[in-house]
């Protein structure tokens, strides 16, 4: 029989360590439903039968995020055969918080203390047989790093699951309080069972969401009862009952922990965040750290240096060749065996549907290698306090500067970086305006039409305005977002800051793998299909094989046409490379090659690089609908990589969907505003 | 007076929050509570660090307002 044991724990408990040293590889990485908030389960290592669930880092079992409803529903509606709660040694007092209210929903459980290294580091003393024993619940120290307990945890875990084990029923609360709670109890039906008795503690405490629970005949009853708990606590009594937690949690410490007794002393750590967070430092410190981040991921220059790739850079352009080599190979021996010209084209396709794929692993790979180093040794805690007040005037939380900032690379590990936001809304808001920041895939369109249309104006002040119109573009749609799709209220931000740590290797590389893998399995697919169909549509008709000037992509682009009429460009071949953009965004310089004037390669690759002009495309341009198509391929859908990104972070079609009717709404509004403004002026 | 006029370096006793529901549960759940000492130990211009119950907590001026402690 297989027993399900879920980890639960605050954030920076270490949760995510004990996850990866007990389960090793053997994980499934992926969404809670409905949320952005993300899903492991995996295996114990020594026992197949033993499915570990990872549940997201939470403070309470109160639905104050999506995190904490993830974890409580968990708990409670799934039932796991038993619970794991991390106990970070060094703050034990706030982490038996949610170790109180686990034990209040009367599952079989065990408490591990982490980080018992610190702990004695510090002096301290923690007397786990005696907690144990007042807790009714198993208490094993361990150190998740070192693996430390880990073994000894998970037999006490197993064997609670297997027994069933509850623990021990806690007299937290005063009498009066206890009274009103089992009133409450009584209302909703049986008054001993444990699962009213816990809903009786959360109503108590004002949850909105156990209130909706009640079924309509007792919902009046149960609310005067809640009314008449608020008043024997003196007003608010979810505010006794989290004293009363604490008063209880205090005695338990008085009884089994000992303190060295030194009182506030300042760590490592505490020297560490008086010069990263210091006043005046802070900001360009992270400045510094932003860059390198970048410059490793995607430069060409790396430091400075002409002509020297950074990491990503080196490791991408090594995966590229070898991957056209391959596919060299590949289709030239399809050519020597016979291969007829459509079998032919559909395996180049398949090659660069896959080499697609595989072009934008090495930068996942560096960026998030990079970032869960930043991620575990603390500094990404920091990272919000120190960009909040900037980044609060428009409704985002101060992390969202990181997958901001990597738009202007790639947006496909920009938006998986969005990851770290701590909040479902925020991570939402900012993998719909991500993409809205210029990649590097884009400069090769605003390269063209520079080179070709504004010759004699400032080249230059026309990119940058590209460039500065994705900003703006960003920041309008982050508070439009706010303000009418989310309705928050975006105040105040409240977050721990750990202790600075020097990562695993382990973790890091653990971390950075996941985000390759899901990528290249989830992303992947939604590639590698969506390049193959275009490669259809672009190269056939009724008749068979064709020219793109005959295909089926042609007959699209003139049934399209008309919907960009209002926007200055009502062209087939207009309509043509806002498609063949959506592979990559680079692409419409080449489809433009081909269909204005059918050019060589060498021209395009010069047009890319704006050192060329391609003057048929005046037929169709003028500077204003230029400039409009420019920022309607800047902001409407990214190419399908950044989909498939998408796709894969929110974990669902839905707001997928959302996202990319949003950057198409964006896209044509921008870009009509610039026609008819545009027109009116010049 | 508010936390947020308490200076770098001292220490003082929580006596309530102003504002309600679910931030308020939320600070408590983090240790911010009624009697318990916060201990300020850095600023800048958006926002305040705390240690409170052992735990170092970044937050906002805003909210930091909104938290009352003892003179």
């Amino acid at each position: 029989m297989s027993v399900i044991i879920a980890l639960a724990g605050n954030p920076n408990c270490g949760k995510t360590t004990l996850f990866n040293e007990i389960t090793g590889s053997v994980q499934h990485v992926g969404n809670w439903p409905g949320v952005t908030v993300e899903k492991r389960d995996g295996v114990y290592r020594k026992d197949k039968e033993v499915v570990i669930m990872d549940l997201p880092g939470t403070y309470s079992l109160s639905p104050y995020s999506a995190e904490e409803i993830v974890a409580r529903d968990y708990i409670v509606k799934e039932k796991p055969d038993a619970v794991v709660n991390i106990v970070d040694g060094t703050s034990i007092e706030r982490n038996l918080y949610l170790t109180m209210q686990i034990a209040e929903t009367q599952i079989p459980m065990v408490v591990a203390i982490n980080m018992m290294d610190e702990v004695e580091r510090k002096g301290d003393k923690i007397d786990c047989g005696k907690l144990s024993g007042l807790l009714g619940i198993p208490v094993v120290p361990i150190v998740a790093r070192t693996g430390r307990g880990l073994k000894e945890l998970m037999d006490a875990a197993i064997d609670v699951a297997k027994k069933g084990q509850k623990p021990n029923r806690l007299s937290v609360f005063d009498s009066e309080l206890a009274d009103a709670i089992s009133s409450i109890a009584d209302a909703l039906g049986d008054g001993e069972s444990e699962e009213n008795n816990w809903k009786a503690i959360k109503l108590a405490e004002n949850d909105e969401i156990i209130a909706g629970t009640v079924p309509s005949d007792k919902r009046r009853e149960v609310e005067s009862l809640v009314r008449a708990a608020d008043k024997a606590a003196g007003g608010d009594a979810g505010a006794r009952i989290a004293d009363s937690r604490y008063r209880y949690i205090a005695k338990l410490v008085g009884d089994c922990v000992k303190k060295s007794g030194k009182g506030y002393e300042e760590t490592k750590s505490d020297k560490l965040d008086k010069i990263l967070t210091n006043r005046i430092l802070a900001l360009p410190i992270f400045a510094g750290i932003m860059y390198l981040l970048f410059a490793c991921t995607f430069s060409e220059n790396f430091l400075f240096i002409p002509e020297l790739p950074s990491p990503g850079v080196w490791l991408a352009g090594i995966v590229e060749e070898g991957w056209a080599f391959a596919a060299d190979k590949v289709i030239g021996a399809a050519e020597t065996l016979g291969a007829s010209e459509w079998a032919v084209g559909l395996v180049t396709s398949c090659l660069d549907g896959v080499g697609a794929v595989f072009g934008f692993l090495p930068l996942v790979l560096v960026l998030f290698l990079l970032m869960s180093f930043m991620e575990d040794s603390g500094y990404m805690a920091r990272v919000a306090f120190v960009m909040d007040r900037i980044f609060r005037h428009f409704g985002l939380s101060g992390r969202s500067f990181i997958p901001m900032l990597m738009g202007f690379g790639c947006s496909v590990p920009a938006l998986m970086a969005s990851r770290t936001l701590e909040s479902d809304k925020d991570r939402k808001i900012t993998m719909m305006i991500t993409p809205f920041m210029s990649c590097g895939a884009k400069l090769p369109i605003y390269a063209m039409f520079a080179a070709t249309l504004f010759v004699d104006s400032s080249q230059t002040l026309i990119v940058f305005s590209v460039y500065m119109l994705g900003i703006v573009a960003a920041i309008l749609g982050a508070l439009l977002l706010n303000r009418f799709v989310f309705k928050s209220e975006n105040s105040s931000f409240i977050m721990e800051l750990p202790q600075y740590r020097i990562p695993t290797a382990k973790s890091v590389l653990i971390h950075a793998w996941e985000k390759v893998k899901g990528f290249a399995v989830k992303a992947g697919t939604v590639i590698f299909a969506s390049t193959v169909l275009i490669w259809f549509l672009s190269g056939f008709n009724f008749g068979g094989m064709c020219g793109m000037e005959e295909s089926f992509l042609a007959s699209i682009g003139n049934g399209i046409k008309w919907i960009f009429a209002p926007l200055g460009f009502g062209d087939w071949r207009a309509s043509v490379g806002v498609v063949t953009g959506w592979i990559a965004k680079e692409n419409i310089v080449a489809t433009f090659g081909q269909l204005f004037g059918n050019v060589s390669e060498e021209t395009v690759e010069a047009v890319m690089a704006g050192e060329e002009a391609l003057p048929a495309i005046t037929e169709v341009f003028n500077r204003v609908s230029a400039y409009a198509y420019m920022a309607f391929n800047l902001l409407c859908m990214p190419c399908f990589a950044a989909v498939g990104a998408m796709k894969r972070e929110y974990g669902s079609w839905k707001w997928t969907l959302r996202a990319i009717g949003f950057q198409m709404a964006t896209a044509y509004f921008v870009a009509l505003l610039i026609n008819v403004v545009g027109n009116m002026i010049f | 007076m508010p936390l947020a006029m308490v200076m770098e370096g001292e220490t003082r006793t929580i006596r309530e929050f102003r504002g309600e529901g679910d931030m308020k549960r939320h600070l408590q759940d983090i240790g911010f509570i009624k009697g318990e000492r916060v201990r300020v130990v850095g600023e800048n211009a958006g926002g305040m660090i705390c240690v409170v119950k052992d735990v170092k907590v970044a937050l906002s001026r805003g909210l930091a307002h909104r938290i009352m402690v003892e003179d």
